[in-house]
């Protein structure tokens, strides 16, 4: 197994890391910020992480110190930082384990940014499910508070940065960031229209910045070593840096493996995560999360990194890579990640929510026998009416599973359908025509 | 005694963390349901009072969660996530062990009033299924023995040893050390 | 959202050129060019929320389709609103939102008139959809508002509205994903202001009024554009008919000073004119008892009544009285009638009961009788003081323009009101305040008296005016040292700070309004307190400023043509005073005829007179004094000694009881005339059913009876009156979109500043001392509740759903402290009466204060003392000090 230095999870990986602060401090943490703080000018803190080509790890990639750029120059007021500790796409477990094993380095990483940025608020927007994360996330607070690194003047430079950790109470769309607002304003977490965009109007309409919390786990790593540093591991010059990937599925030892960006899948899975369980051959794979397109075979040799991936026809996305043996059914993989996609339809836009809980009946109609052969092109057409058409990006993400697994795998759903019409089970006209 | 006066302290406290009060509302509905195993409807009142809202803004944010209880549940509420990648490894059986010991499905509430029973998208271990939460804690790798032990532990002493974490406390100093919930 | 001074940006819809603000979304920019971008959630009254996704265009260099309803236009854009890719589109989401649409249309009310039902006619929209469709359990809503969440389409248009427009927030989108249905809280059925709003928006049929469930579709109703007559907003509305039946009303977005809002009154109150006590025959008093008659009978045996007691008695000992509910035409006839053909100045109206302080300080200060400014004025104003005015229950949709000022457009809200900010679900204008001062009804001079001592300590007179007026300024400042900021915050229990810091706003507002209302207006110091208001505009030299003003509110909704028609003893047409000679010869000749020189007797004094013996008939147009009057005005022995008593009257009220003719008279529903908004804008009253049974429309029984007097006053119809009347008073602006304000007139104001103040200032600028509250008691006040207005609303079947008997409104905590819950009923005595009813506890309602809704107030009013005022002979009875018991 080939290996590579590790940068987020390397502390943890030490026997008998508990992850306190006593901990952290011994591993040289808090030096960056000690390093950082009123000695390098925040705007010049916002230049080295975009040189370090820092994206974002949340889902979309932005570049993270390009979006720290869009905040409003000469805005007097608060402005916020708000980590997106939401982890909620199915197949992503990275920053539940960030969190709970290695607090502190997520936490001056928020501190970072917000020097950054000019935040003296900070809201860790954590799952609500999370429980044992958000205490641990407290704890930590709590002890970063005692020793000065959080709170009002920091380490005596007069700089103020309060950090609170907020708990979601069940919803995916929360991850999404103008929703993730809404939810931590109190309200229904419904997607706002953009723009605005939360960088001028964010949080109580004030200059806002959203980052993931693997995103903000990297700060101190790059203050401390160095842009250049950054910008020259995994796949420069648009993916830098390692991903904490969240291999799950049916390998031997699924679990959370930090490699740079570029590595293969088959690299992830042969090498890091032992193989496959029962040894049988791969049938396919997600590369990036519930929302990310299905991939084959064909593409386990595409390098794990932002533009390979969607060169390949999907997406980085979260870094949750699942993985699905021969003989699993593509139709009820696909079925599950759509009964994900119908639940956690927020439903403020017609398409998604109406569509969501169309695709869902009809897959579940295919899968139990009763498809009809039309019912392929409906699907087909639907996504494509959802896909674009939303104010969130929900609307793309559900209808990834159906669209790629009709492209690779339409055998299964014709097989099928050609099952259900051989039964004669059901004859189906639709209401009214074209 | 009412809900703000028995929790007033952490009531203020809550709400000095945020510049606009609506912000804690999702955190009192918490302190909420802790109280009563669900969010009562004189408790929603008396929130929207605190947080100058009106009720029906109270009641359709809770309706927007699905963490938030509008009935009592059971004592041991198991959360069995039943996503992709959990029912990659396994989850389904779980759905069934489950009901051959305890004799409840989804949605359903064992006959003493122990065990509910529902499930759930994602949880974020899917690196770690087939998993269950119950409660605030989460049980990874879940075996049949496993579910057993788990179940008698619940029914024995209300918790079990075998549920995630902790990782920052050293096992001995965690009652000490951990903050109450 | 674009400002008065936003650029103008070019754009093209469709290749058609278009020049709007910057920021204008594109579906409106759309609509200047005739083109119609499909749509459900958008409304031009909300914030985008671009959620059904139906108006998406195509816009050159944006990769995707993009929302018309939430893009802003911008220079040099290309919309296109008709391609193939748009049509498929537009087709695509209408798929969607009717994929679980019952398509119940033959049952559903909205038919004929569905956003859903026309798109999907326009698309020729077909369903692939075979799968289960959504259902939602049916569950009991409103007494007044049906729904049926099947049908709804999510567009979230009522909750946004309700919350947005209304800031009631009593709707809430439950549940999540397709599941979402609209709901009140929990399971209660829906608790709100029923202003009808959500009814109205609904693209739908997911929301209608039970009050019209299945009774007809849109095509088979007739419709007539009014004006509601139950408040003095002048809202106008849409009433529609079948054959003479009353279906429904209600008001286009964009009609009227309304713009389309209407409140619960408006839209649930129409039943009324139909109710079945309406009296259809004239009655006559035979052998002590009314008895059916014919319009012959009875015109003529008041005809010679009439004559044979002028005869005897003279002019002057007749009275008339008439609601400022009566159009400008009837009231005009009237008083002509009164003083050219009886020959008396002893006219009043309701306009009596606190309106007309209002206008007699505007007078004395302004010159004017009108407001010196606009609802248009009040969305702009950038400070607005309410005094003494709950707005959001009596004058609703005013409240909507003060609320649009507050919440849209960031205006400082400055309320002296005794009102307790608390948020429910029914609109409370305390909530949007930023400096409140929750002062009782009978001390709310005290909390003026405290912004106006702020504002002379923090040196905030602008210097012209000492310069300019010395005397005056000397003499208010002298008014204002007489007490201490100690004594102030004794009486108020108000931090002086909070006073400086609302003056200090004021002072810095460049358009700044004061609204006053009934609190103050029907109070002990009405006329007072709106001179005290006036010299606070004038002392922070606002009053003669553009988009500045005062605007006291009418109660009735054609109090302020009551006194522009001339229907009040002191004034000629056009409030010309009686006693002024040139306007006296002037109404001479107009009218051919002589007019009474002797000062007449208002409201009270008429009554006085009555019982005194020296009135001995009179004329009772739709007011019924004795039941509106409290106790020691002995309303009713003074009615019952008069020779001749004649009432014109929707019912028989406790009033018309005692007349010998009463006389059938036709409602606001069933004329044609005009009425006089709270603004001063005359608009034209409808009628959208013929007169019930023989009822007739009050002008035309003054007309008939001139004539059988043999002195005619002849019209052909209202239209004549009007014309008539706009010869009489100059200036009388014609039926226009918008009402043009008088300007404050200088020299008026210059009277007022160099001598008009003395005479009662320092009277005027006296704290008064807070009444002592005796253990065990309460303040009570009476006053106006959202459902209700009086008779009218009384017997609307809809808003008696809404709220059907009086109840007493008080404190939680002071419901705890007479060991009392919603519901009891209590037995209230005051050193006048007693009366018994049931309490609703509000928080809103200050601690030791209570008050009871007036027009359940027949018993109420016993409890009540009255204070007349000397000047404008207001007769004031609006709290009370009262103990509280509980009976079983
Ligand atoms: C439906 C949806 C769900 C999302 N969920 C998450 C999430 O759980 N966690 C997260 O960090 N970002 C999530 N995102 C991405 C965020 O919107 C946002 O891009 C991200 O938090 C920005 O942080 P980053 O730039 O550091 O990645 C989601 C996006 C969408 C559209
Ligand atoms: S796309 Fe779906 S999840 Fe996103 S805002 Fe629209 S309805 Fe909500
Ligand atoms: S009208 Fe534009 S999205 Fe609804």
């Amino acid at each position: 197994m080939p290996k590579h230095e590790l940068i987020l999870l390397k502390n943890m990986m030490q026997p008998g890391y508990t992850g306190s602060l006593s901990d952290y401090e011994k591993t040289g943490g808090y030096q960056a910020l000690r390093k950082t703080l009123g000695k390098i000018a925040p705007a010049d803190v916002t230049a080295m992480v975009r040189k370090s080509g820092l994206r974002g790890r949340g889902g979309a990639g932005f570049p993270t110190g390009v979006k720290w750029g869009f905040l409003p120059k000469d805005y007097q007021g608060p402005r916020y930082l708000c980590c997106n500790a939401d982890e909620s796409e199915p197949g992503t477990f990275k920053d539940r384990q960030l969190m709970e094993r290695d607090p502190h380095q997520v936490l001056e990483g928020i501190v970072l940014s917000c020097y950054a940025i000019g935040a003296e608020t900070a809201f860790i927007y954590i799952r609500g499910e999370m429980v044992l994360g958000s205490k641990i996330l407290e704890h930590a607070i709590a002890e970063a508070r005692a020793a000065g690194y959080i709170g009002k003047n920091i380490l005596g430079t007069g700089i103020h940065a309060d950090v609170w950790v907020h708990r979601g109470a069940g919803a995916y769309i929360c991850g999404e960031e103008t929703a993730l607002l809404e939810s931590l304003e109190g309200k229904r977490g419904l997607p706002r229209i953009k723009p605005p965009f939360p960088a001028t109007h964010g949080l109580y309409n004030k200059p806002t910045v959203v980052n993931n919390v693997e995103t903000l786990a990297n700060l101190p790593h790059i203050m401390s070593r160095g842009p250049e540093w950054f910008a020259a591991i995994g796949s420069p010059p648009k993916s830098t840096g390692t991903r904490v990937f969240c291999v799950s599925g049916h390998v031997k030892r699924p679990g959370n493996y930090e490699v740079p960006m570029g590595v293969t899948v088959r690299e992830l899975v042969y090498e890091h995560a032992g193989g496959m369980r029962s040894d049988q051959p791969i049938k396919a794979f997600i590369p990036g999360g519930a929302s990310a397109p299905f991939l084959t075979p064909a593409h386990l040799d595409v390098k794990l990194d932002f533009e390979h991936v969607a060169a390949a026809g999907s997406m980085l996305g979260s870094g949750g890579v699942t993985v699905m043996e021969e003989g699993t059914s593509m139709v009820w993989a696909a079925l599950r990640l759509m009964e994900f996609f119908y639940h956690e339809s927020c439903g403020k836009c017609s398409p998604c929510r109406e569509g969501s809980s169309w695709l869902v009946q009809t897959l579940r109609r295919i899968l139990a026998k009763r498809g009809r052969m039309e019912d392929l092109e409906t699907l087909l057409d639907l996504c494509k009416n959802i896909a674009g058409r939303t104010v969130c990006a929900f609307g793309d993400a559900e209808v990834a599973p159906i669209q790629s697994t009709l492209k690779y795998w339409r055998q299964e759903y014709v097989d099928l359908i050609n099952e259900a019409e051989a039964a004669n089970l059901i004859k189906l006209e639709p209401v009214g025509k074209g | 005694m009412t809900f703000s006066e028995k929790y007033k302290d952490e009531i203020t406290d809550i709400l000095s963390r945020y510049p606009v009060k609506r912000s804690a509302l999702i955190p009192l509905l918490y302190v909420a349901q802790r109280d009563q195993g669900y969010v009562t409807e004189s408790a929603m009142q008396e929130i929207a009072q605190l947080l100058r809202l009106t009720p029906p803004q109270v009641y359709e944010t809770i309706t927007f969660y699905t963490m938030f209880n509008l009935k009592p549940t059971g004592r041991f509420h198991l959360q069995v996530c039943k996503s992709l990648m959990c029912a990659l490894v396994g989850s389904d059986t779980l759905f069934g062990w489950i009901h051959a010991k305890l004799g409840i499905g989804p949605g359903e509430t064992t006959a003493d009033g122990l065990f509910s029973l529902s499930a759930v998208e994602c949880l974020a271990a899917c690196g770690t299924g087939p998993m269950m939460q119950v409660n605030d804690d989460y049980y990874e790798q879940l075996t049949e023995d496993k579910l057993d032990r788990i179940v008698s532990d619940l029914r024995s002493t209300g918790t079990s040893p075998l549920k995630s974490g902790p990782f920052m406390w050293p096992e001995a100093v965690e009652s000490a050390d951990r903050p109450s919930s | 959202m674009t400002t008065p001074t936003a650029p103008i940006v070019r754009l093209t819809i469709d290749g058609m050129t278009v020049k709007v603000p910057k920021g204008t979304l594109v579906i409106e920019a759309a609509r200047r060019v005739g083109v119609m971008i499909p749509h459900f959630c958008y409304h031009p009254k909300l914030k985008p929320d671009a959620n059904c996704r139906m108006c998406l265009v195509e816009i050159e260099k944006m990769p995707k389709l993009q929302t018309a309803c939430s893009t802003p236009a911008d220079e040099g854009m290309s919309v296109r609103t008709a391609t193939t890719v748009v049509n498929d589109a537009h087709r695509s989401v209408l798929e969607f939102i009717l994929a679980n649409h019952p398509l119940d249309c033959p049952v559903c009310d909205q038919g004929g008139k569905c956003d859903l039902q026309d798109f999907s006619h326009q698309y020729t929209a077909a369903s692939r959809f075979v799968e289960t469709k959504r259902i939602f359990q049916k569950e009991y809503f409103s007494p007044l508002i049906e729904t049926q969440m099947n049908r709804c389409v999510q567009c979230l248009r009522c909750v946004r509205y309700c919350d947005e427009v209304m800031d009631v927030k009593a709707l809430a989108p439950v549940g999540r994903g397709t599941m979402t249905e609209i709901k009140h809280f929990g399971p209660h059925p829906l608790n709100c202001e029923f202003c009808g709003g959500c009814v109205q928006i609904c693209p739908v049929g997911a929301i209608t009024s039970r009050l019209s469930m299945y009774e007809y579709r849109p095509w088979m109703l007739k419709r007539a554009d009014t004006i509601c007559g139950y408040c003095g907003d002048g809202c106008q509305m849409t009433v529609q008919t079948k054959d003479q039946e009353l279906i429904e009303v209600n008001s286009a977005h964009g009609a009227g000073r309304n713009n389309g809002d209407l409140c619960a009154r408006g839209f649930f109150g129409f039943h009324a004119a139909s109710h079945p006590d309406r009296l259809t025959h004239p009655l006559i008093r035979k052998n002590g008892a009314l008895v059916q008659t014919t319009w012959e009978e009875a015109l003529e045996y008041v005809a010679n009544r009439v004559s044979e007691l002028k005869q005897l008695h003279g002019g002057q000992s007749f009275g008339g009285l008439i609601s400022g509910r009566c159009t400008n035409e009837e009231l005009y006839v009237f008083q002509k009638f009164m003083r050219g053909a009886i020959g008396t100045n002893n006219i009043d109206s309701s306009a009596r009961y606190g309106h007309v302080n209002g206008l007699h300080a505007m007078r004395l200060v302004q010159g004017t009788h009108r407001w010196t400014v606009t609802f248009d004025d009040v969305l702009d104003a950038d400070v607005l003081v309410l005094v003494g005015t709950n707005i959001t229950e009596t004058n609703p949709i005013t409240g909507l323009k003060v609320k649009e000022a507050v919440k849209k457009r960031r205006a400082t809200l400055i309320t002296i009101e005794s009102l307790e900010p608390v948020v429910d679900t029914m609109s409370n204008i305390a909530n949007l305040s930023d400096h409140h001062f929750c002062i009782p009804p009978s001390e709310m001079q005290n909390g003026i008296l405290g912004l106006l001592k702020a504002i002379l300590e923090e040196d905030l007179i602008p210097p012209d005016i000492p310069q300019r007026y010395p005397g005056y300024v000397k003499a208010v400042t002298t008014a204002l040292r007489a007490f201490s900021w100690q004594d102030l915050h004794r009486s108020t229990d108000i931090e002086p700070d909070s006073f400086r810091q609302a003056a200090k706003v004021l002072a810095a507002g460049r358009r700044v309004i004061v609204l006053t209302g009934q609190v103050l207006l029907r109070s002990e110091r009405g006329y007072a307190g709106s001179l005290t208001l006036l010299d606070l505009l004038i002392l922070t030299g606002k009053l003669d400023q553009p988009g500045c003003g005062f605007a006291p509110l009418a109660e009735e909704n054609n109090d302020q043509g009551a006194v522009e028609m001339g229907a009040v003893a002191e004034f000629l047409p056009g409030a010309c005073s009686a006693d002024n000679a040139a306007d006296r010869e002037r109404f001479m000749c107009l009218w051919k005829r002589d007019l009474p020189l002797a000062v007449g007797a208002s409201l009270v004094d008429m009554l006085h007179r009555a019982e005194t013996g020296s009135l001995k008939a009179m004329f009772m147009v739709g007011e019924n004094p004795v039941a509106s009057l409290p106790a020691p005005i002995r309303a009713e022995d003074s009615l019952q000694k008069l020779d001749l008593l004649v009432c014109q009257e929707l019912f028989l009220t406790e009033t018309a009881s005692l007349a010998h003719v009463v006389l059938p008279a036709a409602s606001s529903m069933e004329k044609t005339g005009t009425f006089t908004n709270t603004e001063g804008h005359v608009q034209a009253v409808r009628p959208s059913i013929e007169p019930i049974g023989e009822s007739r429309p009050d002008w035309e029984v003054f007309a008939a009876l001139s004539v059988l007097f043999g002195m005619p006053m002849e019209y052909a119809e209202s239209k004549d009156i009007l014309k008539e009347i706009r010869g009489a008073i100059s200036g009388y602006t014609s039926l226009g979109p918008t009402p043009l304000p008088p300007k404050v007139d200088p020299t008026a104001m210059d009277r007022y500043l160099n001598e008009g103040y003395q005479p009662d200032l320092t009277t005027r600028y006296r704290l008064i001392a807070p009444k002592s509250r005796p253990d065990g008691t309460l303040q009570i006040g009476f006053g106006q509740s959202l459902f209700h207005s009086g008779k009218l609303s009384i017997r609307s079947k809809g808003l008696l759903q809404l709220e059907g008997t009086g109840r007493l409104r008080i404190n939680p905590v002071d419901a705890a402290r007479f060991a009392l819950m919603d519901g009891d009923r209590v037995r209230l005595y005051s050193t006048s009466g007693e009366m018994t009813t049931e309490i609703k506890v509000m928080e809103r309602v200050p601690q030791g204060t209570a008050w009871f809704p007036d027009h359940f107030g027949q018993t109420a009013v016993g409890l009540f003392e009255c204070a007349i005022d000397p000047i404008t002979r207001v007769p004031s009875f609006r709290t009370a000090t009262v103990s509280i018991m509980k009976v079983a």
